[in-house]
């Protein structure tokens, strides 16, 4: 269960106040994998990163009783002037491991970018970059309950894509997905049950297919 | 499996993986870095001698003039360098900060850190080659000295705290810093020692609380050399102000610290 309590977000502009989400009340089950839905700009990425603690709401709390992956995303999570296997070094080390190399090479494994994978990660292609992000979290045995991803698998060519659709079934046939995709056909894949994120606040559908009938009617696509 | 940390622990694995990655990016290619970290003081301390040994001083306060130089330069250097380094800390890691272990405050303390135990090592090695040089360089009272470093880095953390928020709204702030580093270096009495000017010019360096950690060093350092001006008190008030603002500032701000 992931908990929101009067939960509101916004960013200082020239015009004063620009609301993203205007005191969210709500409490979501963490037992079905969730697809967040809704248009450019309404805020899916911001709701996924201060749900992984990665962003913080500028007022109310948002409270858990699971352990939450962070954000998995092309943007953020890794630092461009360091390399794939320093970031997973990194990454690694935040959570407490004391050898590294394990990890470093199950990274390498998955990511099957070769000698690129000691250079920076700002001279990455996008595709190369997903493919460290997503090794970064595949390699390790987390065990999260909730898996945050935000658009990870946009990108990469079909083997990858298939490869990581296979490793996400796989390994975390135990925990379950918060994903923002601009797909709906991959959400209604992965996913059950619906968010939509409507006026400033969200909505919660058991059913995808509910949620997606919601979104389009709202959005009138 | 992973073990089952407390707060201060997770505190203490990321910065260590902040220290290591900085370590890494810093000093990785090649070590042409730490070279100049000794020769840049080493020059500097030695144009002083040149210069005041040309108008035929051998020494200041009854210290040879070498190791005065370096008993305040090296300090001095290490305010500096931490106050730069520490103002840039978050904008250099926020790549880092989705994750939910590393906050804002991390990069900040992993550099201080960073940079107090690379000035004990750059002055370790100098004064160890000013000692084989057949300079006494032994500290009179070393625990007191110990104590006005570790002020010192305080001091610069605070004040790192405080640019940082500044930054936020104000890019130009670093250049500021380093355009002030020079006449810094004049008003904080690296060259000299307040026993060498008038009393009645005190008042013009005795503001700065860097002076009053250099005079307390010096003091602590040169059996010679009683200072008539160094506080603890005032240098200890300068650290809790600027720590309490610098803290409160980051408090307030920071939201703002993940956005940039």
């Amino acid at each position: 269960m992931i908990g929101f309590e009067n939960v509101s977000k916004y960013y200082p502009t020239r015009n004063g106040r620009s609301y993203v989400f205007r005191e969210i009340n709500a409490e979501i089950p963490t037992d079905k994998s969730i697809g967040i839905l809704g248009p450019n700009g309404a805020g899916k990425s911001t709701l996924i990163r201060m749900i992984g603690g990665a962003d913080m709401p500028s007022a109310g709390r948002i409270y858990s009783d699971v352990n939450i992956s962070w954000p998995l995303g092309l943007q953020g999570g890794v630092q461009g002037n360091m390399s794939g296997r320093e970031n997973a070094r990194f990454v690694a080390r935040i959570h407490g491991y004391r050898d590294t190399r394990e990890i470093e090479e199950r990274v390498a494994d998955f990511a099957e970018i070769g000698k690129y994978f000691d250079e920076p990660m700002k001279n990455y292609s996008s595709g190369m970059r997903s493919r460290v992000t997503f090794g970064i979290t595949m390699a390790f045995d987390f065990n999260f309950d909730v898996l945050l991803i935000d658009e990870l698998t946009a990108v990469g060519d079909a083997a990858f894509k298939k490869k990581s659709e296979q490793v996400l079934k796989q390994k975390y046939a135990s925990s379950t997905l918060i994903m923002v995709n601009h797909s709906v056909d991959q959400l209604r894949q992965f996913c059950d049950a619906g968010l939509v994120v409507y006026d400033k606040n969200i909505r919660y559908f058991d059913d995808i297919s509910d949620a997606v009938n919601e979104y389009k009617r709202l959005y009138g696509v | 499996m992973i073990r089952t940390r407390n707060s201060w622990q997770i505190m203490a694995d990321t910065i260590f993986a902040l220290i290591m990655r900085e370590l890494r990016s810093r000093y990785g290619n090649g070590r042409l870095g730490y070279f100049w970290a000794l020769a840049v003081p080493a020059a500097q301390a030695a144009v002083m001698v040149l210069i005041f040994s040309s108008i035929g001083r051998k020494s200041l306060t009854g210290v040879p003039v070498a190791l005065f130089m370096l008993v305040s330069l090296l300090p001095f250097k290490m305010f500096f360098k931490t106050l730069t380094q520490v103002s840039g800390a978050i904008d250099a890691n926020a790549g880092l900060l989705s994750y939910r272990q590393v906050v804002a405050l991390d990069p900040v303390i992993a550099r201080v850190l960073l940079e107090f135990f690379h000035f004990i090592l750059v002055a370790f090695i100098l004064f160890s080659g000013l000692g084989w040089l057949g300079v006494d360089v032994l500290p009179d009272r070393f625990l007191e000295l110990l104590l006005a470093c570790i002020l010192l880095a305080l001091l610069a953390n605070g004040c790192g705290l405080v640019v940082c928020s500044v930054a936020l709204y104000w890019d130009s702030v670093n250049k500021v810093i380093s355009v002030l580093m020079t006449p810094m270096m004049l008003f904080s009495g690296v060259f000299f020692a307040a026993s060498m000017i008038p009393e009645q010019y005190w008042h013009l360096i005795a503001w700065n609380p860097v002076f009053h950690a250099l005079e307390l060093m010096r003091d602590a350092w040169f059996r010679s050399y009683a200072t008539p001006a160094g506080s603890w008190e005032y240098l200890i008030m300068a650290v809790v102000l600027s720590n309490s603002l610098g803290l409160m500032l980051y408090w307030r701000n920071r939201e703002r610290f993940i956005l940039s």
